[in-house]
């Protein structure tokens, strides 16, 4: 391998980023994990960029593939069947209780009220619900005909919304904070640390709860106040330690021998200095705030039609979770998907940790 | 170092009065109270609304119920449960306090140690296929989505395979005749963990300056051999034998929560463990000691592992204040009656007393908490231990 930092100059000159955008996305992908973290997240973008195309564009008609109002039935025959009683298992047909009505039957005591005159043997039409997988519903349909695919891609806007809204907020109030406690010191210092102590005493989850059940929360607020717990709390401190360290290189003292005021070097010496650990905070904030929501949601506290929580919990309330793996398209997206997707921003942050910490690099 | 710890203390304290106003605040800034529905009935004329509010203290202006609220708080006077009537609130954390504890000191130990000890074949091993596989693991089950996690789990263990029961602290059936309520069985099982954990720790601690490897690993064995003894024995005898099969009871409902919780909480303490090790192993006396010729068991162990479980051991106690935070969420897919099924309901049924005092009480335990971290900190890093002097 010739050395990677050093790239031919004909191809630097042919890229469109910068240098140094190009040694760090190097760096970046010598550790497998980011680059796997990295596909992920960039899967879950275009899953959520996607839907709002589908609909315009025609492809999916809104009252069949909404995530929330739409509705589709599938018609099917099923065979009616008398199921043995309990205490006849196993018969030569069946297993166990849970086998009776097996794929395409229907018990004659679900039909009975429908059907006062159907007789097992006769094929009894009906609307199959939920749906499994098919072409037409990719994922397909939950308990109420709603396309799963659908709603995973509306839970997957919901996540990067609140996940980079909630980050961005956090970081930059915690960055903001942290230089000008590690800059200034003294009293300010001292305040905001106690202040970032206090946030630190209060639990986050049982405090989220009780906003969540008090107030009438939407998803934004809670972007912001998870946002504001962020930036106020322990992320200041981080930062404030990274500033420190910033501060007593050279370069900010010879800036201030040349006379450079205090937020001059606060802004173009400090600040850039910080940024990149900021920046790898803000990747675990991410993993922090879509937790937070898909907690709230699935507890039901949270004011909001669609997302992976509220898919949770709608498998649980409606009694899938303890159908196991035969309803494994209600049971299992959900989950996987936030655990894919704060997985995937676990390991970018470990990616870029790699990166802007040259200590762990590789001997 | 006195010094030190008597500053840290003194500015905890507008910390502290400053946590007070803020849950007071929290609670009492959403519109309406819990007796607005008395408005609603026609029946009863508007002074008996009046009447209970004035009753419950509800009319006086905002700044001198805050006052009051302080005041009560470091009397330990919560007021009554709305929806468990004679009880105070006190009363309700006492009883469900302990199995919180219970639960979550058992699952933190053994998550530690299980994350410690991961975390050092991790760094040890880097580079390998092994560390691959168990990174991806440990990372799995760092950022799955644990409320699912625990249902899937529930499914498969409780349901599908029929191992483990489903939720719950006992089977109620088992306890209609037994002489003993649910909560003494439950202490002395807690009397039981704590001696034996303590046991445990003197074993650890006596036999840790023994030089050669294969003898310190024969006393411990000696060591956990006699207490499983004792307590076989402790079990089948007197008070503690007729408490056993209720005991069991108890213990088998713990198994399932204690396993997914440990399963989701070890992977934190690997990672950071694998992070600081590597970072150890870098260091020239690690180079020194393979120069020396000692076993690479005795590098690993003892001076690199040793090294590296300052910071781990540290941050362990700042994550005792994320027990609550996953409290609430095990205990309610649990079933399992402790504080965060307690916090849950009252704020669900608008239990206003006990709500609050849930949140305080859980605000002076990691006031505690971090308090012993401060301490703690101070105490292992001697750059503030000396700082502090000078």
């Amino acid at each position: 391998m010739s050395d990677p930092l050093k790239i031919e100059d004909s191809k630097r000159k042919n890229s469109i980023f910068s240098p140094v955008v190009q040694k760090n996305w190097y760096l970046f992908r010598q550790s497998k994990m980011g680059l796997i973290g990295f596909f992920i997240i960039v899967f879950f973008a275009v899953l959520a960029i996607m839907q709002p195309l589908f609909f315009i564009s025609g492809y999916w008609s809104n009252n069949i593939y909404d995530p929330v109002v739409g509705y589709d039935s599938i018609e099917v025959e099923l065979v009616i069947v008398k199921c043995p009683r309990n205490s006849d298992f196993p018969t030569e047909k069946y297993d166990k209780p849970e086998d009776c009505p097996g794929d395409g039957e229907i018990s004659d005591r679900m039909v009975m009220p429908f059907a006062p005159n159907a007789k097992p043997g006769d094929y009894y039409e009906t609307f199959l619900q939920p749906a499994p997988p098919s072409i037409k519903h990719w994922l397909g349909t939950d308990s109420l005909g709603r396309d799963v695919f659908s709603q995973i891609m509306k839970g997957s806007q919901v996540a990067f919304m609140l996940g980079l809204l909630s980050a961005t907020l956090s970081v930059s109030i915690a960055t903001l904070l942290g230089t000008i406690a590690a800059f200034w010191g003294g009293r300010v210092d001292t305040y905001l640390m106690r202040q970032a102590d206090l946030i630190l005493m209060v639990p986050q989850l049982p405090l989220l709860l009780i906003m969540a059940a008090l107030y009438r929360f939407q998803v934004w607020h809670l972007a912001l106040v998870l946002g504001i717990l962020g930036g106020f709390g322990g992320l200041v401190i981080s930062v404030k330690s990274q500033a420190l360290q910033v501060k007593v290189k050279p370069f900010v003292d010879s800036a201030r021998v040349t006379g450079g005021t205090k937020f001059k070097i606060m802004t173009s010496h400090i600040l850039p200095n910080v940024a990149p650990i900021a920046l790898l905070y803000m990747v675990f904030a991410v993993t922090g705030a879509i937790f937070a929501e898909s907690t709230l949601s699935y507890l039901g506290l949270l004011n909001i039609d669609m997302s992976w929580g509220m898919m949770i919990h709608l498998a649980q309330t409606d009694g899938y979770i303890f159908s196991g793996l035969r309803y494994w398209w209600i049971v299992l997206p959900a989950g996987l998907s936030v655990t894919f997707l704060s997985g995937g921003f676990y390991l970018v942050g470990r990616g870029l940790d790699d990166v802007f910490n040259p200590r762990l690099r590789k001997r | 170092m006195n010094n030190y710890i008597f500053k840290r203390l003194l500015q905890f304290v507008p910390v502290f009065g400053l946590f007070l106003v803020f849950s007071f605040v929290l609670f009492n800034a959403t519109p309406g109270n819990a007796f607005t529905n008395i408005l609603l009935n026609r029946e009863l004329p508007p002074e008996e609304y009046a009447r209970v509010i004035a009753t419950f203290g509800l009319d006086k202006p905002v700044h001198e119920r805050l006052f009051l609220y302080i005041n009560n708080f470091f009397r330990g006077d919560f007021g009554y449960s709305y929806t468990h009537f004679p009880k105070t609130p006190i009363d309700l954390i006492s009883e469900y306090l302990p199995r919180t504890l219970m639960l979550f000191a058992v699952v933190n130990i053994v998550a530690f140690y299980t994350g410690f000890i991961v975390g050092k074949i991790l760094a040890w091993k880097r580079g390998t296929k092994t560390e691959t596989w168990i990174t991806m693991a440990s990372v799995f089950s760092y950022t799955v989505f644990y409320p699912w996690f625990a249902l899937m789990c529930l499914w498969f263990f409780g349901y599908k395979m029929g191992w483990l029961p489903v939720g719950k602290f006992l089977f109620p059936e088992k306890w209609y005749e037994s002489p003993y309520s649910a909560d003494e069985v439950f202490f002395t099982m807690i009397r039981y963990t704590i001696v034996s954990s303590l046991v445990l720790f003197f074993i650890f601690v006596l036999s840790k300056n023994i030089e050669s490897i294969s003898q310190r690993r024969n006393t411990r064995l000696t060591g956990f051999a006699v207490l499983i003894v004792v307590s076989f024995v402790f079990w089948n005898n007197g008070d503690a034998g007729l408490k056993s099969t209720y005991a069991w009871d108890i213990a088998y409902h713990m198994i399932l929560p204690v396993l997914v919780v440990t399963f989701v909480a070890f992977a934190g303490t690997a990672l950071l463990m694998r992070t600081t090790m590597m970072e150890v192993l870098k260091e020239d006396y690690i180079l020194t000691a393979r120069a020396k010729g000692l076993s690479q068991k005795r590098i690993r162990d003892r001076h690199a592992a040793r090294t590296a479980l300052l910071p781990v051991a540290t941050s362990f106690i700042f994550t005792i204040i994320t027990i609550v935070d996953g409290a609430v969420i095990t205990e309610n897919i649990f079933s399992w009656p402790g504080m965060g099924v307690l916090l849950l309901d009252s704020l669900l049924r608008e239990d206003i007393p006990v709500a609050m005092a849930c949140f305080s009480f859980l605000g002076v335990l990691a006031l505690v908490s971090h308090l012993l971290a401060d301490i703690s900190y101070a105490y292992l890093d001697p750059r503030i231990r000396i700082g502090s002097q000078g």
